[in-house]
């Protein structure tokens, strides 16, 4: 009994933990369809594929994208070095220097983003002035002080995931390959980055993604070179459409389907070596019958589920045509914003005889109010109808901003002295 | 030392030596160590323009920092409160947050540290993903669901529970949200590493002695994480603290994070100095206040980062 309300509540809390976690990112990418000029879920008007377009002809977008993979590219290329060196030097260096440097190397990754951004721009400014150099010199060039920038964090990330698989390597192959004649180039080369590969390959992956949403460090050094982050965060500070929903699902999309990749490939790797220890030795001998591809590999099954349901959407997507849609929705909002201005002239027609009536009653005590707005919107605003300004100020709010046009006539004041 | 050295090219071959030792001196000195240093040396200068640079008037000052507690020169107020509410706020809600993502990520680590199975490895991919979107889109997802017009407004409002829409973004309850979001995989991935190495009997060790389950944690299993408790909390904190993204996008128009003043110094008021002088200030602080909290809880540095 206390045992299954504890799993249930554990249930619970993860249910609860995941959705907070992963909620924001479905209801982004379910906006990228909706035909709404503002990014919401609710109400959904049409189902839509413009925003992709848009996004697509969107030349800062592109050109963002082109200068995040060329400082993506020189970040991989310097971070993994440099780790890889950091690496090595630290399963060498002298103890009692091991804890200073450690925290040295370590720091990078705690230092808040800005302050690394601000530390280089302001050092590589003055090695230029000291240089010698002008303002439009090599070092001032957005795109190397932001690949440096990054770099100085990024190799500590690469440089904690290398020393992971560092620590489990024998030494003695590197001797074994220098008794053999080998230069130390040659057996770094063929004994050590061969083993080193899968760690390599993974912290190579790391300092892309970590290089490519960088935004605290690039956003002090880019220059005029804007990476893809950047010029979103200008995007969403200043006004925000479904457009960058779209690229946030396409990014989405992507990482998913990465994941999932990844995934299936590694439990596929591990069922081919369970099924490797299971043969026999005539198998062995022979060809042994490896697994199929989906048996026992959810990753794989979804992969497919998710490849086929991405396929189905892009048919769609050339094939549908949601412009009678979007006229149905402009025509109903027209309807609805005339059907509100109806209601509120009514309102105006009966506040103004409301105060003819309260006058009359001021110059005439007998004569009593008509009990004509019954509407019961009327009652709302009774109390301030003799104030004229604050009842418009109360109706021009309810007017949404969608229809200023047409309706403005009624809401100008004149109209109502005009009615007087 | 130059017995260290010769010994080091020895074992790694000249050409291999040098090479690992440029790059690396590249790295710290080149990239980590000189760079701080120099933007330490900036703050101390005035904001000079260029070709004044070197001159007469480029001397050492601390008109940066007094800046920062007592305002401008001749100003009307005593001390500069709107920059030093701000940083204390910061620093405040960096602390807030890192506490808020404790208590929400304790037990998920706790769970998949424990727990053995399939289901395991999709919940860590879960975790990993929303960690690949970029930082901009997700602070961007949340604004969607935290706007005035958002789902959460719409939900709460069809609901009844609210009659207008509540603003959380002017009351700071979406950059909150925010900034735990962000930061959730680096609080649970320590404290995972630690767990998962905590061996099992040690639990029911306790428990057949008759522990109820709060205390098994909190004498056993908090007791074994707390390297890794730590090295999540200092990393949450120092990230929260030092965020830009978070508080442009879902912060409110009256509310500022610290790192906007830095921003704002360096970008819209062009005075470099200045800036260098807050960031300083930021950067000292942070990392005072994380070794006094890891002294309070007897925690060493060396296990940050593990």
């Amino acid at each position: 009994m206390n045992n299954s309300f504890l799993r249930i509540s554990i249930w619970v809390y993860l249910a609860i933990f995941f959705a907070y976690l992963l909620g924001p990112l479905v209801i982004m990418s379910v906006t990228a369809f909706n035909s709404s000029g503002f990014p919401r879920m609710s109400p959904w008007e049409c189902l839509t594929f413009q925003w992709f377009g848009e996004l697509f002809q969107d030349q800062r977008i592109l050109n963002g994208i082109k200068n995040s993979l060329i400082i993506g590219a020189g970040t991989v290329v310097l971070s993994v070095a440099m780790g890889l060196a950091g690496a090595l030097l630290l399963t060498q260096i002298w103890p009692k220097l091991r804890a200073t440097y450690y925290t040295i190397i370590i720091a990078p990754i705690l230092i808040p983003g800005v302050v690394l951004g601000i530390s280089t721009l302001v050092f590589w400014d003055r090695i230029n002035r000291m240089l010698g150099l002008g303002a439009d010199s090599f070092l001032s060039n957005g795109i190397f002080l932001t690949v440096i920038g990054q770099s100085t964090f990024i190799a500590s990330y690469c440089m904690l995931v290398l020393v992971a698989r560092l620590q489990r390597y024998d030494i003695a192959l590197t001797e074994a390959a220098l008794d053999l004649g080998a230069t130390h180039a040659q057996a770094f080369r063929k004994i050590m980055l061969p083993f080193m590969r899968p760690a390599i390959a993974s912290a190579a992956v790391l300092a892309f993604l970590a290089s490519f949403e960088n935004y605290n460090t690039t956003t002090f050094t880019f220059g005029e070179y804007p990476t893809l982050t950047i010029e979103l965060a200008q995007k969403v500070r200043y006004g925000i459409t479904p457009a960058i929903s779209a690229l946030a699902f396409i990014i989405v999309a992507l990482t998913v389907f990465f994941a999932l990749l990844n995934e299936a490939k590694l439990k596929r790797q591990e069922l081919v070596a369970a099924a490797r220890k299971q043969a026999t030795v005539e198998e062995l001998a022979g060809k042994i019958r490896l697994p199929s591809f989906f048996a026992g590999n959810m990753a794989a099954v979804l992969l497919v589920m998710f490849a086929v349901a991405t396929i189905t959407v892009v048919g769609t997507a050339t094939a549908y045509n949601p412009a009678q849609c979007i006229a149905d929705v402009r025509e109903q909002k027209q309807l609805e914003a005339e059907t509100r201005i109806q209601k509120l002239r009514q309102l105006r027609e009966e506040r103004r005889k409301q105060r003819e009536a309260e006058e009359a009653e001021q110059g005439d005590v007998q004569s009593t109010p008509k009990p004509s707005n019954n509407s019961g919107f009327g009652n709302v605003f009774a109390p301030n109808a003799l104030d004229g300004d604050d009842g418009d100020g109360a109706s021009d709010a309810e007017n949404p901003p969608s229809n200023n046009g047409g309706s403005g006539g009624v809401f100008d004041p004149n109209s109502l002295q005009g009615d007087q | 030392m130059p017995g260290f050295l010769k010994e080091f090219l020895n074992r790694n071959g000249t050409g291999m030596g040098l090479a690992i030792l440029g790059l690396v001196l590249f790295w710290t000195i080149g990239l980590i160590i000189l760079p701080q240093l120099s933007m330490l040396d900036f703050s101390f200068r005035p904001n000079l323009p260029p070709p004044e640079i070197g001159g007469p008037k480029d001397v050492y000052t601390l008109e940066n920092y007094r800046y920062l507690v007592f305002g401008p020169e001749g100003g009307s107020q005593d001390y500069n409160t709107v920059d030093l509410r701000v940083f204390f706020r910061t620093l405040v809600a960096a602390v807030c947050v890192t506490i808020f993502n404790l208590i929400l990520c304790y037990p998920i680590a706790y769970y998949l540290g424990q727990t053995k199975g399939n289901h395991i490895r999709i919940f860590a991919i879960m975790l990993i993903i929303p960690y690949w979107i970029n930082e901009i889109l997700r602070a961007f997802a949340l604004r969607i669901i935290f706007g005035e017009t958002g789902v959460l407004n719409t939900m709460l409002v069809g609901m009844g529970v609210w009659d207008t829409p509540f603003d959380f973004i002017r009351n700071d309850i979406a950059l909150y949200a925010g900034l735990g979001y962000a930061y959730i995989l680096l609080m649970i991935f320590p404290m995972y590493n630690v767990i998962e190495s905590l061996d099992k009997n040690q639990i029911e060790a306790a428990r057949d002695l008759g522990a109820p389950w709060w205390r098994i944690h909190w004498r056993v299993v908090i007791p074994y994480a707390k390297p890794g408790i730590s090295s999540g909390c200092t990393m949450v904190f120092m990230l929260s603290a030092g965020a830009l993204a978070a508080p442009q996008i879902l912060g409110g128009p009256s509310s500022l994070w610290f790192t906007q003043l830095i921003y704002q110094q360096f970008n819209d008021n062009n005075d470099w100095p200045q800036g260098a002088a807050y960031a300083i200030v930021l950067l000292v602080t942070c990392i005072l206040f994380v070794l006094a909290v890891m002294r309070l809880f007897k925690v060493n540095m060396g296990d940050i980062g593990k």
